[in-house]
């Protein structure tokens, strides 16, 4: 698939601090790409060099066919923010602002006001559309905010740390508007923090820690990429022998096994989907009848930890 | 190129902006009354007769006149404050990430922030031309649209002012300093001829003289110190231009998304 925006060693520094430091990445037609990192790591500054709202010290970015940083009017066409932080004015009502957005990014009247209507509705605004915003809970100003991209429905949807202050209700019938979004045409560029929100959205996800891009691929890529990274527990009826832990061992994939008890198996692998089939038929040649089999694969920390060590928490702390 | 649908929805929001804030509206318009009301009439009654005469006759239509003229400058000034609440919400950011061209936000904003000044301000001064009488309704077309100019020259002003500074305290102490500075520089309050000199050599090239007497110009008082009606327009063309065109330039080149106090 073709590329829709291609990034080119984008640097932003603020003083001595390098805020992003030479992100090359490419982004395709039609992908939801997870930006995952703690706080700190460059996804927003990444962000808002892609929406033109600051400028790159060094390297630039092509959304679209247009340079970011010799065509930011043209590459603003095909872009759309919701921001981390809901940008709205306390004295503005929620009608104000999305009506506006709407005649702004040049929807017609008609269009304007259903998809005003349609957006409140599903984010539960509506009866609330004419109070001003100052009255708001955080979740609430959030909802507005995503409700912008919602009603412009950009080329990119650019979507920063989209749910955090949402109630989990909230956060699913957010998820499900995000991937009604892409199927509609939209690209979606998503930076968040949490580990389940990038792992369920996102078709890949590019890792950043301390503005640099550590790796970017499909996020069952990036779990089997940890050797060893799915974890199979097995209960045996009876104990096993040295001898038919090493033939275990010869299986392609199985990377350490550490036997917690005698008849109790630890068996670190990658791809353990694939193996299982191939670990049962051993015991059942074995004639060892297995008691219970627990199987875990690595999560998007996991990964994360194995690129940088330390876990996101531990990463967002320091 | 330059789209006007974007431009005048920039401007739009800035107007309906305006409105919200109901609390400043209502005292701007108690302090224009007690201007008039109790200033102007108490001041008016203290003057000289050659004064009221080389004034055009009454002080008081003098003084209202220029008093229109501090109103639109404070209230077009206003659109700075906007910026700083916006850049207090993070609404800067927002506005530079929206599919508009810089040049389209600085004039949209000059435009809004001018055109909001000259409808709140329009009822003091239809208010203002019932107490003076209109003599010339062609004059008085002309000088309403060089105020026009005029208000979207003081919101142009006060953006260039407000990006350049980037800090709302030092905006807010700078426009006191300026709003005493450019007020009482002019002829919005008395008369060139009463200024010692070099006050006067200052006060003949300040935008609020060439609004304050073009206005009372079109209103038909006759005073022999106002400024010439055509280098009244000439200055607030200039003025309207040099600030639009350093807006545009700062928002251009200048203008990013954080890094405000």
């Amino acid at each position: 698939m073709p590329s829709i925006i291609r990034i080119a060693n984008l640097t932003k520094k603020f003083g001595s601090l390098v805020a992003v430091d030479h992100l090359s990445l490419e982004i395709e037609d039609g992908e939801i790409l997870g930006l995952l990192g703690p706080n700190g790591a460059g996804k927003t500054t990444t962000l808002l060099m892609l929406t033109t709202v600051i400028k790159p010290t060094e390297g630039t970015a092509f959304i679209g066919l247009h340079d970011v940083t010799r065509e930011p009017d043209k590459a603003r066409t095909l872009v759309g923010m919701a921001f981390q932080e809901p940008k709205l004015l306390w004295v503005s009502t929620p009608w104000d602002v999305l009506d506006w957005h709407a005649k702004v990014c040049g929807l017609s009247t008609d269009e304007r006001k259903k998809r005003v209507r349609w957006a409140l509705e599903e984010l539960e605004l509506w009866s609330e559309r004419h109070k001003i915003i100052h009255t708001f809970s955080g979740g609430m100003r959030k909802r507005v905010e995503i409700a912008k991209i919602l009603i412009q429905r950009p080329k990119i949807a650019i979507i920063d740390e989209p749910t955090s202050q949402i109630d989990i209700v909230g956060k699913h019938r957010i998820w499900n508007m995000i991937r009604d979004l892409r199927d509609e045409g939209s690209t979606i560029l998503l930076a968040t923090n949490e580990l389940y929100e990038a792992d369920l959205l996102s078709d890949r996800v590019a890792i950043m820690h301390r503005g640099k891009l550590l790796v970017c691929d499909e996020p069952k890529k990036l779990k089997d990429s940890i050797p060893g990274g799915d974890v199979i527990e097995v209960a045996l009826e009876k104990d096993v022998s040295q001898k038919s832990l090493e033939k275990l061992k010869e299986i392609n994939r199985i990377v350490d096994i550490l036997t917690t008890k005698p008849n109790h198996l630890k068996i670190y692998l990658n791809q353990a989907e694939e193996v299982l089939p191939q670990i049962t038929k051993f015991f059942m040649k074995a004639r060892t009848p297995i008691k219970s089999i627990h199987m875990s694969e690595p999560s998007l920390d996991d990964v994360f930890a194995h690129y940088t060590g330390l876990t996101i928490e531990e990463a967002q702390r320091r | 190129m330059i789209s006007l649908r974007k431009v005048w929805t920039v401007a739009e929001r800035d107007m309906r902006t305006f409105l919200r804030y109901k609390f400043l509206l209502i005292m701007r318009a108690i302090w224009f009354l007690a201007q008039i009301a109790l200033f102007g009439l108490v001041v008016n009654q203290m003057l000289r007769p050659d004064v009221q005469t080389s004034v055009g006759g009454n002080y008081f239509n003098f003084y209202v006149a220029g008093i229109i003229i501090t109103m639109l400058y404070s209230t077009a000034v206003f659109i700075g404050y906007d910026i700083y609440e916006e850049a207090d919400h993070g609404v800067i950011e927002y506005l530079l990430s929206v599919p508009v061209s810089r040049q389209e936000l600085v004039i949209g904003r000059s435009i809004g922030g001018g055109l909001r000044s000259f409808i709140y301000v329009s009822p003091m001064m239809l208010f203002v031309l019932y107490l003076i009488g209109i003599s010339n309704p062609i004059q008085l077309l002309v000088a309403f649209m060089s105020l026009f100019l005029f208000t979207f020259g003081v919101a142009g002003f006060s953006i260039t002012l407000a990006v350049s500074i980037k800090s709302s305290d030092r905006f807010d102490i700078l426009l006191g300093v300026f709003d005493a500075l450019i007020v009482r520089l002019s002829t919005t309050l008395y008369p060139i001829a009463y200024m010692p000199q070099y006050y006067a050599g200052i006060a003949k090239f300040n935008p609020l003289t060439f609004a304050a007497d073009l206005f009372r110009w079109g209103a038909g008082i006759e005073s022999t110190f106002l400024t010439s009606p055509a280098i009244a327009a000439f200055g607030i063309v200039s003025f309207f231009s040099i600030f639009t065109f350093l807006g545009i330039f700062l928002h251009e080149r200048k203008i990013e998304g954080g890094g405000w106090q």
